[in-house]
Formats: structure tokens, sequence, C-alpha cells
């Protein structure tokens, strides 16, 4: 086995399909690459009548970080294959019963959308190594450097970050073109690859995780981005326009974003839960914190998915979370079955207590 | 070791202290990888990816920059090990997972 090329990746996910008819869906994703690529989801999980509760999980929005998509290809095949032959999984020293693999693809409908961004790997596997953005020229100027978009800035999430942030704060981000790692695209959703996203989170209306697989820092990110938590002031808020000029700055009294206490309590939690099942396999060490504690951001998929409830009252709050695997961006494979084996006993253990 | 242009090398940035290190980031924004870590020695250190031509951008009194690796060079050796074709082609071919399935 190696890295999956671009190919592979859709491949696996359509194979898994045919596989497992009876607890799979293939999703056609409606917006072709900027290249023209079709992509493709699977929803795994036993059928039933009733709606179940529904874990989105995405990977390959970074092109370099290519192991994203192995350990969501590798996931969804371990659960099937598992359930299907009423057997438990063995990740290192974790290890799940067959009771309670039944119990994840009975109670929960998984979403898994392993390469977000097609066009961006091709690129880092066959040019450049380091390529991170999609491979968008609309904004270049004919200038080959100042190729492509960062699809995690290019969500609706503070995407003004000039106005939104404090001076100092320094965040993530940038609105030049020719910007190497953190362009943001003209407005939000500019990018295909990045409405993608947006519709899986509008199919699934049960949708109340997310999960964006990245790398590197070993850390299990829960929201939010743009600053440190609060849970006692509701109105300081992303939209609260009060509060512009003013966020992103680390240990300040004057801006913090408001997430209810059950909520911050129930992602630590969650956060706390992956990194424990993930240390069971070889003892690898993952730190649970929000995702300011990083760096400060705009424009991100998971601080999108929890801000959609805000913001649209109708749509179900999504508790989201972004993982940053291993050490380096393209360990040799060798090491990188060994983070899959890390990064999906954590999520099967996530899984199990989310339900 | 040689470098293109436009290599993307892995460096260690280490301050002096905290404020200096924030100070750096603040102020060159550059590609970090992880958070800073603080060695015994109370010293602030976190690892960046910065274009060859931009090393020289984060020298100052106070900070020492040490070249980890040049991380393109490593990619384009890892671009080896990236699959050809398509394993996955055979009608009977699929992903198998890498955990053990295992009889309770």
């Amino acid at each position: 086995m190696s890295y999956l090329n671009i190919n592979e990746v859709e491949s696996a996910v359509v194979s898994l399909s045919t596989a497992f008819p009876s607890l799979t869906g293939l999703i056609d994703l409606p917006e072709r690459s900027v290249e023209g690529r079709m992509s493709h989801a699977l929803r795994i999980g036993a059928e039933s009548l009733a709606p179940k509760d529904c874990v989105v999980l995405t990977g390959g929005l970074h092109a370099r970080e290519w192991g994203s998509c192995e350990v969501l290809v590798h996931l969804a095949a371990d659960l099937l294959e598992a359930y299907d032959s009423h057997a438990g999984l063995a990740y290192g020293g974790t290890t799940f019963t067959a009771d309670q693999v039944q119990r994840v693809l009975n109670e929960l409908d998984l979403v898994v959308f392993p390469l977000v961004n097609p066009d961006g790997r091709r690129y880092s596997q066959t040019v450049d190594p380091m390529w991170r953005k999609n491979r968008n020229p609309a904004n270049s100027g004919g200038h080959p450097r100042c190729i492509g978009v960062d699809i995690n800035r290019n969500f609706d999430f503070l995407f003004d970050f000039a106005t939104a942030f404090a001076p100092t704060a320094g965040p993530h981000v940038s609105a030049d073109p020719c910007d190497l790692q953190v362009y943001e695209g003209p407005h939000a959703f500019s990018e295909p690859e990045t409405r993608n996203v947006r519709w899986l989170l509008d199919e699934f209306p049960w949708t109340r995780w997310f999960v964006d697989v990245h790398s590197h820092a070993e850390d299990m990110l829960f929201v939010w981005g743009d600053d440190e938590n609060q849970s006692i002031e509701p109105d300081m808020n992303f939209r609260n326009p009060f509060f512009d000029g003013k966020r992103g700055v680390a240990g300040d009294l004057a801006y913090a974003e408001f997430i209810e206490k059950s909520d911050a309590d129930n992602a630590a939690l969650l956060a706390e839960q992956f990194c424990q099942g993930l240390h069971g396999v070889r003892g690898r060490t993952y730190k649970p914190m929000s995702g300011f504690h990083l760096y400060p951001t705009s424009g991100t998929s998971d601080d999108y998915a929890f801000s959609r409830h805000f913001v649209d009252p109708e749509k179900g709050k999504i508790l989201a979370f972004t993982i940053e695997w291993g050490e380096s961006f393209q360990p040799l494979w060798p090491e990188m079955e060994q983070i899959v084996l890390d990064v999906d006993a954590g999520l099967v253990q996530f899984c199990l207590a989310a339900l | 070791m040689s470098t293109a242009r436009y290599d993307i090398l892995r460096v260690r940035v280490t301050a002096k202290d905290a404020d200096t290190l924030r100070a750096l980031l603040r102020e060159v924004r550059p590609d970090v990888g992880g958070t800073p870590t603080r060695g015994p020695d109370g010293r602030y250190s976190i690892d960046a990816y910065v274009p060859s031509d931009q090393v020289a951008a984060l020298k100052r009194v106070g900070v020492t920059v040490e070249e980890v690796e040049n991380a393109s060079e490593a990619g384009r050796l890892a671009q080896a090990q990236v699959g050809e074709g398509d394993r996955f082609a055979p009608a009977d071919a699929y992903p198998h997972g890498l955990a053990v399935k295992v009889r309770d």
C-alpha cells in the first residue's frame, strides 16, 4: 500500500459503495472542481426508517496534507467490513467490540467526503508537494505562483477579517491572491470545492457533528478559531459589529467568542474522547484545545459549520472539530499507516462518545 | 543541500521569550506547523515553512533560525510513494482498512 492518487480516492469511495450496497449511499457532489473533476462522498450506516443523527467528515481541503484522505477512506472501510462481518476493531492497543461497531452504524449516519480538493492534491502529488490551495487561476493575474484559493479560509465566517479582527491580531488569512498559503478568495464560497462542503451540510440536516481532517500539529481542535471562548455574554459574538476591530487578541478583555456552556463542555468532552482513543493505539498524545489556541483564523470549515445555527435558527446545531494529525505533511508511508490507525481509533471513540 | 528559488524550507524559529516570538509571528506571519513549545532554557520555538528566499526575513535580535529540512525536496521524494494506476479498478477490489477485525 502507499498514498492514494486522486483517481484512487474516488475509486475507493465508489468501490466501497458497490461492496456494501445495503450499508452505504454514494453521494454525487453537485459541483465539479475548478479543473472539472467530479467528487463523491459516501454515506455509511444501517438502514433506518427514522432519520439518524449524522457525522460529516471531510478531508483533503489542503492539498499537501495527503494522509487526510487515507484516514477517512480507511475509517469507512474498517467500519463497513467490521459491521458486515459482526467483528470488532483493533487499532493497536485501542479496541472496539463488535457491539460497539454495530451501535455506531445502527445509531449514526457517517458522511465521509475524503477529497474535497482533488485538483490541489494532484498538483501536490505530481508537481509541487508543498501546494496547499486549490488550482483556481481566476485571481492570479497570470502569475503561476498566485494561483489558488485556500479552501479552509473560503467559508462564510468573519470573511471580512480586516474589519472583524484587531489590527494586532494577525489572523492566519490573507486577501492577497499571491499569498502562497492562506488567500481567502474574492468572496466567501467563491470556490466550487467550498460550496460542495456547504451543500453536504445542507443536504444532511440531521448533521450534529462535523470533523475536518488536516495536518500537522497533533491537536484536536474545537470551536472557536477567531478568539477565546466565553459563555457569559451572548451579545459578544461574531455577528455583532460593535466588536469589529476587537477580535483575535489572546488574553485581553475586549472580546471573546460566545458559546453556550453546554456546547463548550460537550465539545471539550468529545475532543478529549478522541484524544484518549488515539492515545491507546501506541501512546501518541494529541492535545484537545480550541482552534484559536493554534492560531487565530477566519473562514474555516469548523467555525462556519458551528456558526450556521446562530445565523439561521432553522438550521441544526453542529458541533465542529478540526483534527491536525502527525508531525509533517507527508510522512513516509509506514509512519502514515500508524497515523491512520491513531486517528481512526480516535474517530471511532469520538462517534461512540457522541451517541 | 541545494534549493530551487521557491523551495519551501522547514525551519525551527527559537526566540528568547514568548513576547519576542509573538511579535515575530504577528509581523512576518509565516506558515507555521503546530504550536510554540517552551524549552528547558525558557526559550520558545515553533516550526515554520518558509520559501527559501524569505528565511532571512525571520532573523533578528533574540531569534535563531535553524533549518530542519528542505520540505519541498522531502516532498518530491515522497511523491514516489504515491500509487500509480488504480488499485481499486478491478470489480472485486475495495479498500479493507488498516484495523484488525477481531472476534469478541
